[in-house]
């Protein structure tokens, strides 16, 4: 069950992840194939205990498969050491958490700023940048509030500038709408969508709610740890596992 | 390399908030530092003073100068308290021994003196005035600060500098005092020689001595100068061999008797040897109160790594290596060190200079604190590499969480 595209982005080659706990092998993700174009927006839909959020962390390479090979532009992930996965994640990649995952004790601006102190951006660039995206992203007048002071909404976009930070190619979300009211997420899928559409950006949203798969070009149901189901948008039959 | 430089400043600002989010915990972990500095910084600065006053004191004494006492030096106070005794006779061995200027018996006594309606004791010295009163004050240190040195056969007697302060408050020159029925009349006061028990001393000429105090002939130690164009040492062990030789004919057989001969030099190490010791001592204790706060530091920052695991999976998830994440953890338990270190040096080194202060106004003890750019530099140094130190293992273990746990984690 592999489809192929010609250059993908990120490509999972027989992915295996096994997770042992005790004397048991617990496996989570049992040989996943899959490629995702360059600029495509893919939805990655399963339920909770599909192995949807590990596939999501290998292919944002926060963790490594058990079997098989994560390539990220040609390059397995397995064979990069620690600090390259580091580089990778801060360069190629942004992440984007359903916890929002920001950095309680800074300010929005100084959360969006932060990826780029680790790519070595000087000062006056990382203001600039920081401060451009929240402008964009409606939060003006929100760059000196710290993430308690945001309601989730505005938490998300903090956390979406902070993904766009380093201009990664890669976006990734995790169940990015799964803490906000339906009229937010909303908005933060179209934000995404944007991305998609103006920016070219390779979008790659998990999720267990089949609402967002409207957004994307590309929907992949996983099950039990392997994929049931893989179809594009324009297609009108969709593809089948089994 | 300027680059890097911005980014450990921004590494410092970002640990600079992570401590100001927990203030009451950084700055308990704080105070662990504190105390222990304050104590080492304190102990050390005094210990030092102490050593350099005492060295002081020995330097004041002509390096032409050997002290002779019976015994082994390493039983001083065995000796000092047993009534070991130079007799007449090794006194004039001592004489006799070429190279030796002059022979100083160095005698003293507590005895009841009064003055101004009221007795106190005293240490009384015998002093050779006839004979050795230059060998006194150019090479004992001994300097007349008011009046004059007494003349010898006349009953005069001289002070210590502490006297008119502390024994008999407002005695003065011309001031009569009386010891064992006799009374001497109060010529001089001498220059302060550096340590209490020599400033609060009465001096008298060895002939009143005597008549006084009983003791007709020979004393606890003695002092010799060596002659010009002599060597010290060569003479000091002549001294000794001929002592020995004495004591041996005198009785018959290898007698055991042995005698200590000490240049001033050699009694400069065995102080400094001593002082050492002192300030070793005050360094372990004041280290297991560093170390101590050590602990602190490293049980407050492992509990930040828990705490924080979250915050250390963000941090990866955006592109922070390791490197990065020990850095952070470093620079934290770094600035908990140096604080301490600044807020326990402080009141450390104040407090010294305060017992230094007081030790002038009330002379218990003549203590100076010794505070120089190299304490200072050393505390600091200390308490940075104990915050270091202390940091390294949480810091990486902060940096070994894998990305996906960390985040994962609640």
């Amino acid at each position: 069950m592999i489809l192929f595209v010609a250059n993908p982005v990120i490509k999972l080659d027989n992915v295996w992840k096994v997770y042992r706990l005790g004397k048991i092998d617990l496996p989570v993700l049992r040989g996943v194939s899959l490629d995702i174009a360059r600029g495509s927006f893919v939805v990655i839909l399963g339920p909770s205990g599909s192995g949807k959020s590990t596939m999501l962390h290998m292919v944002g390479c926060l963790d490594l498969p058990t079997r098989g090979k994560v390539l990220l532009e040609n390059q397995d992930i397995s064979a990069m050491s620690e600090d390259q996965l580091a580089q990778v994640r801060g360069r190629k990649i942004g992440f984007i958490f359903q916890q929002f995952n920001l950095l309680s004790n800074l300010t929005a601006l100084e959360n969006v700023m932060v990826p780029m102190i680790f790519q070595g951006s000087p000062e006056q660039e990382r203001i600039g940048r920081a401060s451009s995206l929240l402008n964009s992203l409606g939060l003006k007048d929100r760059l000196h509030h710290t993430p308690m002071e945001l309601s989730g909404g505005e938490q998300q976009r903090v956390a979406i500038a902070r993904a766009l930070s380093n201009d990664p190619e890669i976006v990734v979300a995790d169940e990015p709408t799964g803490n906000l009211d339906s009229a937010t997420g909303e908005k933060i899928m179209e934000i995404l969508m944007n991305l998609h559409k103006e920016e070219k950006k390779t979008i790659i949203v998990v999720t267990h709610d089949p609402q967002i798969a409207r957004y994307s070009n590309q929907v992949v149901h996983i099950k039990d740890g392997q994929l049931a189901l893989n179809h594009y948008s324009e297609e009108k039959i969709l593809w089948s596992s089994k | 390399m300027e680059q890097q430089i911005a980014i450990l400043k921004e590494y410092f600002k970002i640990a600079v908030k992570n401590l100001r989010t927990r203030k009451l915990r950084s700055w308990l972990t704080i105070l662990g530092i504190v105390i222990g500095v304050f104590l080492i910084m304190s102990l050390l600065s005094l210990s030092q003073g102490l050593k350099e006053t005492v060295l002081k004191q020995l330097r004041a004494v002509g390096t032409n100068i050997v002290m002779i006492m019976p015994g082994n030096i390493s039983d001083i106070v065995t000796n000092l308290t047993g009534g070991m005794e130079l007799t007449e006779s090794d006194l004039n061995i001592i004489r006799k021994t070429k190279g030796v200027e002059a022979v100083l018996p160095n005698v003293f006594k507590a005895i009841l003196v009064k003055s101004q309606d009221k007795t106190k004791t005293m240490i009384l010295y015998g002093i050779d005035l006839r004979d050795s009163l230059n060998i006194y004050q150019d090479d004992m240190g001994m300097r007349v600060a008011d009046g004059r040195w007494p003349v010898p056969g006349k009953r005069e007697i001289i002070v210590g500098s502490l006297v008119s302060s502390d024994v008999f408050p407002g005695l003065k020159v011309g001031d009569k005092a009386t010891i064992k029925g006799r009374q001497f009349e109060v010529v001089g006061i001498l220059q302060s020689m550096g340590n209490k028990q020599d400033d609060m001393m009465a001096g008298i000429d060895m002939g009143f001595y005597r008549d006084i105090t009983g003791d007709r002939e020979g004393a606890p130690q003695a002092i010799a100068k060596i002659a010009m164009g002599y060597s010290v040492d060569q003479v000091a062990k002549n001294i000794k061999k001929n002592l020995e030789e004495n004591a041996k004919r005198r009785i018959g057989r290898e007698s055991g008797n042995v005698y200590s001969v000490l240049t001033s030099e050699a009694l400069g190490s065995i102080v400094g040897g001593i002082m050492g010791i002192i300030q070793a001592i005050v360094f372990v204790f004041g280290g297991i109160a560093v170390l101590v706060g050590g602990i602190g530091i490293m049980n407050t920052m492992y509990t930040s790594v828990r705490e924080r695991t979250k915050e250390i999976g963000i941090l990866k998830a955006v592109g922070a290596k390791n490197s990065t994440i020990v850095m952070i953890f470093l620079i934290e338990s770094s600035i908990i060190g140096l604080v301490g270190g600044i807020g326990g040096m402080i009141p450390g080194l104040g407090l010294s200079k305060l017992i230094q202060a007081y030790g002038q106004v009330h002379p218990v003890l003549y203590i100076e604190a010794s505070i120089t750019p190299g304490i200072i530099l050393f505390g600091l140094i200390f308490s940075l590499g104990v915050g270091c130190l202390s940091g390294f293992f949480p810091a990486r273990s902060a940096a070994q969480l894998k990305p996906v746990d960390a985040l994962r984690y609640e």
